[in-house]
């Protein structure tokens, strides 16, 4: 008899999901007789959830990731001692006894001998799956890393060089912004490149643009093909692949010099940007001898005063004969006395003046007429001059906003538009204010939980930010981890997450060649595996699959076997989505649309019984670090907040006795009263019990906090745009450090450094990659592109029957897109077996014919091509992922790639 | 897979194209059998038997084919409209009164059973006709066309039976002929139909395909054989026989292909696409269509 | 009276899919069959090229094609509009299968479960045997939709009495309600806004409009 899902009786347990950044989804799940049933929406956090309480396609995939015959559900060890794709693991299953002892004998013998090893690298590393969303499922592992001491967490499985990375950095340094929005619920008109908000904007991002579609906001989608987004959107502009930010100088053109200056929000940009910086001969700020602060021309006074003189009227543009410094690299002084200084706005506009939309036109592939209209419509729609109220404060209105989506905004070009888009939405004012262009969420800035909290004054009037030093006293040749982030990458910071944000893949690279300069690139002794697998997301998946081979000892939590744990020694079977227990912090401003009216916490809790011998994480935490003698710290770094919250602060004290371990539930329930203390300001101490019944607590959360303009003017910093000083000044540094030291393999990657960057030829480079791996490009004339999945991105769920059948509803998860025209030229029918190749490496799957996507791009959704995990390794799905090379010269200054590569196609077999 | 265009329907496969062969040819049978009863007063009793059979056969190819054949007495639960409860009422007597008209010989049974095929011929082309999810069969000219092409075949297959067995042909031969031109000339109006009003492309192709052998086996050779033998006397019978046979293919074969090969579902179609703050086209999407 | 209708806005949906699964997961339907689902359509050449994401299902007729052709009587209108199979009636022939012009029903002949031959503890809970080797398809969550009722709920307005797909929806894209209550939220709906019925020339009525202004 079909129970249906309107029976009252079923319980219905509260829980979240987090498989993906743009969660949480609150979720409950019917249960009955103790077996999990169905997903169905929380209603109960309708009021408090900007997507009205609904839950993400992924998250339905849960109950058939719960009862997926093909889990692990016992610990398992490796007894073929040989690794490889060829080789089978053996794995037989052992007790959890067995497993820990293994573990623990390996953990130990390394804190006998030291953590770091010779080349002065942790000897323990760990990777987890993108953006952090594991970090929402793995309990107390956290306080059990904090124990330890270093870890390696810089080999990547995608983030760093997969992500939005430029954004990430760039935009953390001008807006922080580690993510990027339009503040939909209020904007206008929103020019996208490539941002593929309907695949991955989550539950919130969809509801809000479709209320906003309905309201009348206007999007123009200009990427290759055309995605969802682009269907939802109300124009499609095709555009030639990494060209984007040619598009957007000539954006910036258009409002530079053919329109009138007033148009322009002219105050926004004297008041809270650089704009009217004085810039020196030699690209440097002109400072004021005596305090060393930047120089500016006071059109009242007519004089130069330092920026921060409070009556100044400064003025935007000319060149002034000012008396001053001029301060370079290593703090060298470069000229002093009489200097002549430009604007910073002037010299930006002078450096667009070439950039002209017939100029754009020849490179992207799309009319200069377009690009005339989109910006004419922008700047019309930006409404210079309209002020909003927002909690009592009155604030400007600019309804516009620019989102740059990934390949746009990471790899080389990726620095040039997150520029060029920032730029842009400043000349309108649109920048952080209401209606406008908005950061969501900082992740190198502390804290990383309060936003505003990080706008903290800096240098030069703008906020402070963590490079790491270029100095020469403090920069060093030897990184602390393998990815040399801190070493290459000043912008990477060094918080938590700098590491997974570093140039991941050069730690996969420097295992079989260091470059000159760096310590030698070793192997881990130990590498923790969760949520993640590289061999699948990463680039040269054959090669990853290789290199892994040959790590010594790998452990692996485990759902099912899969292409990564294939190479592993210990497979530690954890409790799922539906069987562990955590609680997280939710709303406020996350990442990409998750800006929120409320704060608070969520809890994932136990919805049945844990299958087999699958232990929750929290559990497996405590254990290692009883078995390591980490107990002491483990729980102080618990207490210290490693579970997401402190556990004692001034107005309460749930601190966990650090000498003895705890139960999971223990640890949550200090968690849980902790979590309730501080949203209630300590009125409240419930614990557990009480966020299983009610699922989660908030308290509101002020609009006012979406905006960063509010505390800039309270603190009278200024956005650090147009002009790039500082980072002109670090690249310098930089460069001297690495040459200091017979470094000249990230000399390219110097050359972005640019205090205005200029267009090259990004295509460009990979057809020279194209020809470098010994292809002819017109042999390999498709861009191949790839495109968010919605119902796979980060879930991890390739092999779950539901997901796969509902997304085959989506055009393209089959197999490879490709234009109808291009197709029908090649002899190409809907179905045929084609071969995607480069000069290097090759990958099958069926054609799908669309028309929606430009004739020299074929597009590859989702990542795919698995050859272990049960169930998706016979869906014969081709991935891009196979395609792409590892590169050092794909390689941008901020360590990062783009998913893009040139490739030949060839039919291989007709429609079945 | 996503599937927008039209795509061929699964749920009537051959079996289901069985039943319209088989009861289209034994009904069709039963009508000429008889006329012919009426015109030379003999009562036909192979012919009648053989049609009692084919529209059995039928039959119990689609209990074969449907999810409940334990339940097939439900079938006669919707008289009111349903077309198949009306073919499988008209079916029991049919088959019984085919089937004592062949036993007895008696000429009233065999013209009520005529009456009763005409009542199962015409159900069996409404019932395609009321499929109004196949744009091919919810064509209003299927409705002739089925009737045709049975009495086609009927003839055909009396052709055949009766230069087997010692019956008289006169009937069949004159039969046949007008049938087989009636068939052609509401296959021609069919399609035409199809055609103009616009129908899923696969369907169109299917019919396309089998247009021109239709006319040439279907049509002009049981036709030119048909005169043949009135004139050739000596190889009258030979030719007779392979005149009956090609009218019998031609309409197994039309109905095969309409059944399974032409049976595109109505697909899904826009009459307007959403209109997104401005965007440039609106009218509508209708994609598979001729 | 009351006559419930689906109301599915194009410019909000964006093809997520998540009306697929939550109905896959309300109604237990075997791997496979979709009573909803949302079509990824496209027109033109490129680059002139539109794209546009519509939820399907069983619109729910006025005049059900699959009603009148179906022997059994399995097939039948409710007064409220709602179209219901009797799975103890029904022979499985089909014919409604070919009679709908909206692709909405389906038939299943053999146990079919998400990871081979053998069911998961939910599959096995939820799996009825009855539904094999006859016509299945959307039934608006009737059970849903009653049961709220029963209990005092509006359909369309409490998620407890109403269907699957509609509480599911992240655009809010899908909604439900009466269409004789000139206040019902769909009805509001199709006076605010314009919107249209897939192959109305076919002169089924379907109970499914579609917002597209």
């Amino acid at each position: 008899m079909t129970t249906p899902a309107t029976a009252v009786d079923a319980t219905r347990v509260s829980t979240y999901c987090y498989q993906c950044v743009a969660g949480p989804d609150l979720l409950t799940v019917r249960v009955e007789d103790g077996v999990a049933l169905a997903v169905e929406p929380n209603f109960c956090a309708t009021p408090i959830h900007p997507g009205a309480g609904r839950v993400c396609v992924k998250a339905y995939g849960l109950v058939q990731k719960t009862y997926n015959p093909h889990r692990i559900l016992a610990p398992m060890k490796r007894t073929n001692r040989k690794k490889g794709r060829d080789q089978e693991p053996g794995f037989v299953p052992i007790s959890w006894d067995e497993a820990f002892d293994t573990i623990a004998a390996k953990l130990n013998a390394i804190r006998a001998t030291g953590v770091l090893d010779a080349s002065g690298y942790p000897k323990v590393a760990a990777s987890f799956g993108g953006g952090g969303t594991p970090q929402s499922y793995m309990g107390t592992f956290p306080a059990f890393l904090a124990a330890w001491g270093p870890v390696d967490m810089g080999f990547g499985s995608g983030q760093g060089v997969k992500c939005y990375h430029s954004e990430h950095l760039y935009g953390e340094l001008w807006h922080r912004a580690f993510t990027v929005s339009p503040d939909t619920p209020s904007c206008r008109y929103v020019i996208s490149l490539g941002s593929n908000t309907e695949a991955s904007g989550g539950v919130v991002g969809v509801k809000r643009h479709a209320d906003a579609r309905v309201r009348g906001m206007r999007r123009v989608q200009i990427e290759p093909h055309l995605s969802v987004t682009g269907a939802c959107s109300a124009e499609w502009v095709p555009i030639r692949p990494k060209t984007d930010a040619a598009f957007l100088y000539a954006l910036i053109h258009v409002l530079l010099h053919e329109q009138p200056r007033e148009r322009l929000d002219l105050a926004f940009l004297a008041q809270r940007t650089a704009s009217p910086y004085l810039v020196g001969t030699n690209g440097y700020y002109l400072r004021d001898a005596a305090t060393r602060k930047p120089l500016i021309w006071d059109r009242q006074r007519n004089a130069a005063v330092t920026y921060d003189t409070a009556d100044a009227e400064p003025a935007l543009e000319g060149s002034f004969a000012v008396t001053a410094l001029e301060i370079g690299p290593d703090d060298v002084t470069l000229a002093e006395g009489e200097l002549r200084g430009e604007t910073s706005f002037s010299k930006l506009a002078a450096h667009m003046a070439d950039y002209t939309p017939e100029w754009a036109a020849a490179i992207c592939d799309v009319p200069a007429s377009t690009i005339r209209r989109v910006a004419e419509e922008f700047l019309a729609q930006a409404a210079i001059g309209e002020t909003v109220e927002i909690d009592a404060e009155r604030l400007p209105f600019r309804p516009v906003a620019i989102t740059l989506g990934k390949t746009v905004n990471n790899g080389w070009g990726g620095y040039e538009c997150c520029w060029a888009r920032t730029v842009a939405v400043a000349l309108v004012g649109a920048l952080e204010v209401p209606g406008g262009t908005l950061g969501t969420t900082v992740r190198l800035n502390r804290p990383m939980s309060d936003r505003i909290g990080s706008v903290k004054p800096g240098v030069d009037g703008f906020m402070d930010y963590p490079f790491n030093p270029t100095d020469s006293k403090h920069w060093s040749p030897r990184p602390n981890i393998r990815n040399a982030y801190r070493t290459l990458v000043p912008i990477a910071a060094n918080g938590p997450w700098s590491q997974a944000l570093g140039p991941t893949h050069l730690a996969w690279m420097f295992l079989d060649g260091t470059p000159e300069g760096l310590p030698e690139v070793t192997f881990p002794e130990i590498w923790f595996l969760y949520r993640t697998n590289p061999a699948i997301s990463f680039w040269d998946t054959a090669a990853l699959a290789d290199k892994m081979a040959r790590f010594p000892f790998i452990v692996a939590f485990a759902y099912t076997r899969d292409e990564s744990n294939h190479m592993a020694d210990i497979l530690l079977p954890e409790c799922t989505d539906l069987e562990g227990l955590q609680l997280i912090r939710i709303g406020g401003t996350k990442y990409v649309e998750q800006f929120w009216d409320q704060e608070g916490f969520a809890l994932r809790q136990p919805v049945v019984e844990a299958r087999g011998e699958t232990r929750d994480f929290t559990d497996i935490a405590t254990e290692l670090a009883r078995r390591t003698g980490l107990l002491e710290p483990y729980n102080a770094a618990i207490n210290r907040g490693a579970a997401g919250i402190s556990l004692k602060t001034e107005r309460y004290d749930f601190s966990l006795a650090t000498a003895i371990p705890h139960s999971r539930d223990e640890i949550w329930d200090a968690v849980c009263r902790a979590a309730s203390a501080e949203v209630t300001d300590g009125t409240a101490s419930d614990g557990l019990d009480w966020y299983k019944t009610q699922g989660f607590r908030t308290r509101p959360f002020g609009r006012i906090n979406w905006y960063l303009y509010p505390a800039l003017a309270r603190q009278g910093l200024r956005f650090e745009l147009p002009y790039q000083e500082r980072l002109f000044r670090i690249g310098q540094q930089l460069g001297r450090r690495l040459h200091e030291h017979g470094m000249t393999w990230w000399d390219n990657q110097l050359a972005e450094y640019q205090a205005l960057p200029a267009w090259k030829d990004f295509p460009g480079l990979w057809e020279k990659a194209l020809v470098k791996m010994g292809g002819k490009p017109e042999d390999f004339p498709f861009w191949l592109v790839t495109a968010r999945s919605m119902q796979y991105a980060w879930g991890g769920n390739a092999g779950i029957q539901l997901v796969q059948e509902v997304a085959a509803n989506i055009a393209g998860h089959g197999g490879v897109i490709i234009n109808a025209g291009a197709a029908a030229r090649l002899g190409i029918a809907d179905g045929d077996l084609l071969e995607i190749r480069t000069p290097q490496r090759a990958t099958r799957g069926r054609a799908v014919l669309r028309h929606g996507i430009r004739p020299d791009t074929l597009l590859m959704v989702g990542q795919f091509e698995h050859w272990a995990t049960p169930f998706a390794r016979d869906l014969g799905v081709p991935s891009m992922n196979a395609l792409v090379p590892l590169s050092l010269d794909l390689t941008d200054a901020t360590g990062s790639g783009a998913d893009l590569v040139r490739v030949g196609v060839m039919r291989v077999g007709r429609s079945p | 897979m996503e599937r927008v265009a039209p795509w061929l329907q699964t749920s009537w496969d051959h079996r289901a194209a069985g039943n319209f062969i088989g009861g289209g040819t034994g009904s069709g049978l039963a009508v000429v059998a008889a006329t012919s009863t009426l015109w030379t007063g003999e009562v036909p009793r192979v012919p009648l038997a053989a049609a009692a059979l084919a529209i059995a056969l039928g039959l119990a190819l689609v209990w074969l084919e449907i999810g409940r054949p334990w339940r097939f007495l439900h079938v006669f639960f919707h008289p009111q409209t349903s077309w198949m409860t009306r073919e499988a009422l008209v079916a029991p007597p049919l088959i019984f009164t085919l089937g004592a008209a062949a036993w007895t010989g008696g000429h009233a049974l065999a013209t009520i059973a005529g009456v009763l095929a005409i009542a199962f011929l015409y159900c069996q082309a409404r019932m395609l006709h009321a499929a109004r999810g196949i744009p091919a069969w919810r064509e209003p000219a299927i409705v002739p066309l089925i009737v045709a092409t049975g009495l086609a075949e009927g003839a055909g297959a009396f052709l055949i039976l009766a230069l087997l067995t010692p019956v008289g042909d006169r009937v069949a031969l004159f039969l046949a002929p007008a049938a087989i031109l009636i068939r052609s000339y509401v296959w021609t109006f069919y399609r035409g139909r199809l055609e103009r009003h616009g129908g899923p492309a696969g369907a169109l192709n299917a019919l396309a395909v089998i247009d021109a052998p239709l006319l040439l086996f279907g049509t002009i050779a049981p036709l030119s054989l048909l005169v043949g033998a009135l004139v050739l006397t000596t190889v009258a019978t030979p030719l007779a026989l392979v005149a009956g046979a090609a009218a019998l293919g031609a309409g197994w074969t039309m109905k095969g292909v309409i059944v399974t090969r032409a049976a595109f579902n109505q697909g899904f179609a826009l009459p307007h696409l959403p209109r997104l703050a401005a965007a440039g086209k609106e009218t509508g999407a209708r994609p598979g269509w001729s | 009276m009351t006559h419930w209708v689906m109301v599915a806005d194009l410019r909000r949906c964006v093809g997520c899919q998540t009306c697929t699964a939550a109905c896959k997961h309300a109604n237990a339907t075997p791997p496979g069959v979709q009573w909803r689902r949302v079509l990824d359509m496209e027109s033109g050449d490129y680059p002139d090229v539109r794209r546009a994401f519509v939820p399907v299902g069983c619109m729910h007729c006025d005049e059900p094609p699959c009603m009148t052709v179906c022997p059994s009587t399995a097939t039948r209108k409710r007064e409220d509009g709602i179209v219901t199979i009797d799975y103890d009636l029904c022979i499985g022939c089909g014919y409604c299968i070919v009679a709908c012009p909206y692709q909405a029903r389906h038939r299943t002949d053999r146990a079919s479960f998400a990871y081979g031959g053998r069911p998961s503890e939910p599959e096995a809970k939820r799996f009825d045997e009855r539904r094999l080797g006859v016509a299945t398809k959307c039934t608006f969550c009737v059970e849903r939709v009653d049961d709220g009722i029963a209990r005092g709920l509006t359909p369309g307005i409490d998620p407890d009495a109403t269907p699957a797909c509609v509480n599911s929806c992240i655009a809010g894209a899908l909604h439900f309600g009466d269409i004789d209550d000139p206040h019902s939220n769909v009805s509001v709906l199709l006076a605010e806004n314009r919107h249209f019925r897939m192959h109305e020339e076919l002169g089924t009525g379907p109970r499914t409009y579609y917002l597209w202004d």
